[in-house]
């Protein structure tokens, strides 16, 4: 055991020489980083929209500005409860918001919409729902919040929390030549409103040179249709509570069963269980395909620069074969490991640090013990199983291009569990993930993909039992390959002649020890 | 049949080996005694790199049996061996010290031990200079230094060589036979393989000459040599070409400036050297024993005479 584990270690440590190492370790953090700073700092420097509305109505567009003063002020105000409840940065919000903040942290969702219409518009009157320790706090501060909200820049707005449409977009006056103004760019876009929008969309426009980025038409005619649907009901004389009855939708609760057979509720961790083992096919698809690829790389530069045989007199082709086979596994371990700590570590504080909401929690997922050890498990047998195949192709060619032509046949193999994923995930006992367990080359994926839901534990005992008897197999097999392959110059051998030397005997061994 | 005998190094007997349809190896049985230099002779694609790779049990033989210091599987004793194969490579990034290193710990060394070694045997070969150079630096010659030093870091019994000299240079070849010619001071086994056989003939003890996978002849090289007749030597200056179309010669094998003749029965060698006077400017001229070459290329043109038509 002693001559493998040399052969491994100087494979270890050589790799780690290498400059590709070092940017795959590095690049990876760099690529999260980015990939979740990116979005929310392409989002704070977006530039806030300006738009004018000509409004022939002379109603809807100040309705509008109204509305959305109310629901940007109601955004604000749970954002200040968020912090006042998880013990966020309360000290740093306007001092109007920190001082009512206690109160806030108390209110029920409908209290909320109360104190954002008393706060955004100066109303009393809907305070009046408010608990009567909250409701004089609330009407000391209308006046000096509204002082806030009309001289706060937008980005302070976003500061406070990036969805308020006041942080995205500002009205101006619509004076001037309108159409030259958007040509030139000094507007983002305008709205035409129609002289009776309650009747029908006559005259309703919208114009604007970039047509790309609709985000502030869908939210402009989102606030619109609210405004006008509500002068519909009153004109109409059906109450507001009967509209929302009749266009509330029918819910079923989602409620699920235990291994015990007890109905519980689903909360986020059962739905995150549910998703947890398509993180892990792909984070095992990733690990299998980039390592073995690693070790057909290898492989092929030691055959090319001709150091096989020099080996070959120190080791005997199946030691040099298992050193080979644990030593690039051990230098992509420490790659991939590298990579799922930074993506976890980021995922986890990286939105903090940025002032964003904490996207996913991923701690369930990470700490559940059985989807670990399996994972851990079926790693190891499908890198083993890869490994051997690719370790064995690698010996008989001479350059990555020869070894592409036997490649496409792996590939497919590899290919199938992914295109497979998303009908076995829905389905994860159904006889096509059943089928697909029993086929060695498939079984460690589509085992982690039906962890959810999950098999009994005898198919896990015969895959596992299949998969190890196609591993001995294959690492059998590919040896006599390495064996002969791993001396041979020239032309690579055809599928035909490598067949051959897998059927006639290795010759006679006296008395082997390996 | 050989004998096997404490005394020898290897002992092969009736080994055959098969790759799918081709036969590399018909049948092969020779004795190499402790203590000798002994040459693998043949042209190429004779079966000596695959003979010699079953001797160090990179393959195993179909059929026959091999003991290689009294050991029937080589792979026990690999520590004990030193092999240089015919295709030799370096690890381009890696230190000469550390790749010599790396091999003298794969044979068994502790690390301390095989680094210092490594240090003391370049030192010693004149690589002092190149200890820690990273191998894709070093010339060819170098390259091949380091490679022998890296077969005999772990100071083994026995030595096997697969065409130590191919592609050096005069210095290079001087460098690599008096290592040979120090192993076998050293009481160490060495086995060499080369088709140049002015190099066996001039620092082995005995030879054997492998033809399309069979022994043809083997021996200690002054049997060998004796086994061969009388052949005529001339060293000339001139134009060889008129030395092809002599009478009374059965066969002439003309290197450019030295020529050695084959005689018809009968022919004298003072009727040649009648016909070669005046022609070419002749330097010396004598009868003595037929080169290795001559036998070779007499054994070899003989054994495809015979077997050409079945096995071309």
């Amino acid at each position: 055991m002693r001559k493998p584990l040399l052969v491994a270690q100087r494979e270890i440590v050589e790799s780690m020489k290498t400059k590709g190492f070092w940017i795959g370790i590095l690049l990876f953090p760099v690529i999260i980083v980015l990939s979740i700073g990116a979005p929310v700092l392409l989002a704070r420097a977006k530039s806030v929209r300006t738009y004018a509305v000509v409004d022939s109505s002379s109603w809807l567009a100040d309705a509008v500005q109204r509305q959305s003063g109310i629901a940007d002020t109601r955004r604000i105000l749970l954002e200040t409860a968020n912090r006042q409840l998880t013990g966020g940065n309360v000290a740093s919000l306007p001092p109007v918001l920190a001082r009512i903040a206690p109160h806030v942290g108390a209110f029920t969702p409908s209290q909320l919409d109360s104190a954002a219409r008393t706060l955004a518009t100066g109303d009393a009157a809907p305070a009046a729902a408010l608990p009567d320790s909250a409701r004089n706090p609330v009407l000391d501060a209308r006046e000096e919040y509204r002082a806030w909200w009309d001289t706060a820049t937008a980005s302070t707005i976003r500061g406070v929390h990036q969805a308020p449409a006041r942080g995205k977009y500002r009205r101006v006056n619509a004076t001037g030549d309108l159409n030259k103004r958007v040509a030139d760019e000094e507007l983002f876009a305008y709205f035409v409103i129609g002289r009776d929008p309650v009747a029908d969309n006559r005259g309703m426009a919208y114009v604007a040179k970039n047509l790309a980025d609709d985000a502030l038409r869908n939210w402009y005619s989102e606030i619109a249709t609210d405004v006008v649907r509500q002068r519909r009901l009153t004109q109409e004389g059906i109450s507001p509570r009967t509209a929302a009855w009749l266009s509330d939708e029918v819910r079923f609760t989602e409620r699920t069963v235990s291994a015990s057979g007890e109905q519980t509720a689903v909360g986020l961790k059962d739905k995150l269980r549910q998703n947890a083992p398509v993180v892990f096919v792909y984070l095992l698809w990733i690990s299998i395909f980039s390592i073995t690829q690693g070790l057909l790389t290898s492989t092929i530069e030691e055959k090319s620069t001709r150091i096989s045989e020099v080996l070959l007199s120190s080791v005997s082709p199946v030691q040099l074969m298992a050193g080979k086979i644990l030593g690039v596994a051990g230098t992509g371990l420490t790659m991939i490991v590298t990579w799922v700590l930074t993506a976890t570590i980021a995922v986890k504080y990286m939105p903090k640090l940025m002032g964003a909401p904490a996207s996913l929690d991923l701690t369930p997922i990470m700490s559940d013990p059985a989807l670990l050890a399996s994972f851990v498990i079926y790693f190891l047998l499908g890198y083993m199983l890869y490994a051997a195949i690719l370790i064995g192709i690698g010996s008989v060619v001479n350059t990555i291009q020869e070894a592409q032509a036997l490649m496409m046949p792996v590939m497919m193999m590899l290919m199938l569990p992914l295109l497979a994923m998303i009908p076995i995930g829905q389905d994860p006992n159904g006889t096509f993930a059943k089928v697909m367990s029993y086929i060695p080359p498939f079984t460690p994926f589509v085992m982690m993909n039906r962890a959810a839901g999950p098999p009994a534990l005898w198919e896990y005992v015969v895959t596992t039992f299949l998969l190890v008897a196609a591993i001995a197999g294959t690492l059998w097999a590919s040896a006599k390959i390495f064996r002969i392959g791993i001396l041979m110059t020239g032309k690579p051998p055809k599928v035909r002649e490598i067949w051959q030397w897998v059927r006639t005997p290795t010759g006679v061994v006296p008395g082997r020890q390996e | 049949m050989p004998q096997t005998s404490a005394s020898d190094a290897i002992v092969l007997q009736g080994i055959r080996k098969s790759f799918g349809d081709f036969v590399a190896v018909h049948d092969i049985s020779l004795t190499v005694p402790r203590g000798t230099i002994y040459g693998f002779l043949g042209p190429n694609g004779a079966g000596k790199t695959t003979t010699i790779r079953m001797m160090m049990s990179i393959f195993y033989p179909d059929a026959g049996s091999i003991s290689i210091l009294g050991e029937p599987n080589s792979e026990r004793i690999k520590d004990r061996l030193g092999y240089l194969p015919e295709e030799k490579g370096l690890y381009k990034n890696m230190t000469a010290v550390d790749l010599i290193t790396y091999f003298g710990r794969l044979k068994g060394l502790a690390k301390k031990d095989a680094r210092a070694r490594a240090v003391a045997l370049m030192t010693k070969y004149g690589l002092g200079e190149w200890i820690t150079t990273k191998c894709k630096a070093l010339s060819k010659g170098m390259g091949q230094k380091v490679q022998i030093l890296a077969t005999l870091i772990h100071n083994p019994e026995l030595v096997i060589l697969d065409e130590p000299f191919s592609g050096l240079d005069p210095v290079n070849v001087e460098t690599v036979r008096e290592a040979i010619l120090t192993l076998k001071r050293e009481g160490k086994t060495v086995v060499f393989s080369t088709h140049v056989m002015e190099q066996a003939e001039q620092i082995c003890d005995a030879v054997v000459l492998i033809n399309r996978g069979r022994v043809l002849i083997d021996g200690r090289i002054s049997d060998v040599r004796h086994s061969g007749g009388r052949t005529v030597h001339l060293d000339y200056e001139g134009d060889g070409t008129v030395l092809r179309a002599l009478a009374g010669v059965e066969r002439v094998n003309d290197a450019g400036k030295h020529a050695e003749f084959v005689l018809k029965e009968g022919t004298d060698a003072d009727d040649l050297l009648k016909q070669i006077v005046g022609r070419v400017r002749v330097r010396s001229f004598d009868t003595r024993e037929a080169s290795l070459h001559e036998i070779f290329v007499r054994a070899v043109g003989q054994d495809s005479a015979t077997r050409g038509v079945t096995n071309a």
